[in-house]
């Protein structure tokens, strides 16, 4: 299994080096309980039995003055064990954003990007701010993960983050993996025709807003999509996400198992869609 | 009188796990001088347990699986939503109510300088929503010698 949506910003081994780094946790990301060592996060992997996780930072420098965790906290978390994926963010409004992005996937490995509109406050349809960024992407061959829908962040604005915000760059960058996590809740039905409409549109299943894993999954998936949908429509478009810290693992895998997918479908929404879309993919130049 | 306080730290791995922690708390005792007295032992979590019992696989195997029978997973508990002041969902109502079966702490009386306990008798300190870091403290309280001695 993958877990497509971790956030590595409880580590007590990155977050008691820094100051800055607790105070942007705590005041803009918004996770006030103890940090946990390292080795927790590996065993709620094992307890889970998920055997790797995407790594995702934020770059908030314009919006907030902080970074929460750096590219390179992640590249080093990367490089020193195989179970984490890293991948990079950047600040779209800061001017050498493309080549920030290009310096991380280049320099430091990274494998993807990671965006935030409502909490590093930009509109994901800017051509000034956000297509730059597609741009690069696209040649550097690495997918991009949208923050879409509900922003649990205290700074969040989920007005920036809807997910038709995203149409316009999907159709102009065909060869950009676009991913919309949490199912883009509570624009649920739009993450869904972009996903559906797109082949470059990927969904997570990271949904959380009340209930436990099982409830929230039941209901968005199996009640408001349908599950027939899943199977006919979105079988190769689906990643696990869990959204760790602020939801755990173990009972997001379990939520999951619960319905009454086929195997095929769980293997793909579990590992195979994962595998395939962390391939290196040749850059479009 | 003598009160000495110890912390301990263990790092579980499994989502509900009991882990023996007799010798520590003999040790405190020991370590302690107390000849005449209470050990107390006191988990300082509320999705964590204190309990004592016979120290075997089968019996953790059936307290582990009587605890997910008596309060199940699958279930409409009120506990399961947002906690803004953590920032996480909190979605682990039945790890704080088997907590709540169990209780978090356990005493035993300290008679020439050991603490007492019948042979059977295994102390554990029992994860309910692990893996994580964990923390329980171990109080020794008492008279240094013995009271005849006084």
């Amino acid at each position: 299994m993958i877990d497509f949506h971790t956030h590595p910003v409880m580590i007590r081994e990155l977050v008691s080096e820094e100051a800055e780094l607790r105070r942007a946790v705590r005041e803009v990301f918004g996770l006030l309980f103890p940090p946990q060592p390292l080795e927790v996060f590996l065993r709620e992997l094992d307890e889970a039995g998920v055997e790797r996780a995407v790594l995702l930072p934020l770059d908030c420098t314009t919006a907030h003055g902080c970074r929460i965790v750096s590219n390179e906290q992640v590249a080093e978390l990367a490089s020193g064990n195989p179970r984490f994926i890293g991948f990079a963010s950047v600040d779209p409004n800061l001017e050498d954003a493309p080549r920030a992005l290009e310096r991380a996937v280049k320099g430091l490995g990274l494998r993807g990007l990671k965006l935030d509109p409502a909490l590093q406050r930009f509109r994901p349809d800017s051509r000034e701010r956000a297509f730059p960024l597609y741009q690069a992407c696209s040649q550097l061959g690495v997918p991009v993960m949208i923050h879409c829908g509900l922003s649990w962040a205290p700074r969040g604005r989920a007005g920036l983050a809807s997910p038709l915000f995203l149409e316009e760059a999907v159709q102009e960058f065909p060869a950009l993996t676009f991913i919309i996590p949490h199912f883009g809740w509570p624009w649920v039905g739009e993450a869904v025709m972009l996903a559906l409409k797109h082949a470059n549109v990927y969904l997570d299943t990271s949904i959380l807003y009340c209930g436990t894993p099982r409830q929230a999954l039941h209901r968005v998936l199996a009640e408001q999509v349908g599950l027939n949908v899943l199977e006919q429509g979105l079988h190769d478009r689906l990643l696990f996400g869990s959204n760790y810290p602020r939801q755990d693992i173990r009972r997001s895998v379990r939520g999951l198992l619960d319905l009454p997918l086929s195997p095929s479908l769980r293997e793909a929404l579990l590992a195979g869609n994962a595998e395939r879309l962390l391939q290196p993919q040749a850059g479009v130049s | 009188m003598i009160s000495k306080i110890e912390r301990f730290t263990v790092t579980t791995r499994r989502e509900l796990e009991l882990i023996d922690i007799t010798a520590q708390v003999e040790g405190a005792v020991a370590s302690s001088g107390v000849q005449e007295g209470v050990v107390f032992v006191m988990s300082l979590h509320t999705t964590t347990a204190l309990t004592v019992n016979e120290g075997l696989p089968d019996l953790e195997a059936d307290l582990a699986g009587c605890l997910e029978a008596l309060v199940p997973e699958r279930f409409s508990y009120r506990h399961a939503r947002f906690l803004p002041s953590d920032g996480q969902m909190a979605i682990n109502a039945p790890s704080h109510l088997r907590g709540a079966l169990l209780g978090f702490q356990a005493f035993f009386p300290v008679e020439a300088g050991r603490m007492v306990r019948g042979e059977r008798q295994t102390i554990y300190f029992v994860e309910l929503d692990g893996p994580q870091e964990r923390t329980y403290l171990i109080q020794v309280l008492g008279l240094r010698q013995r009271k005849e001695s006084l």
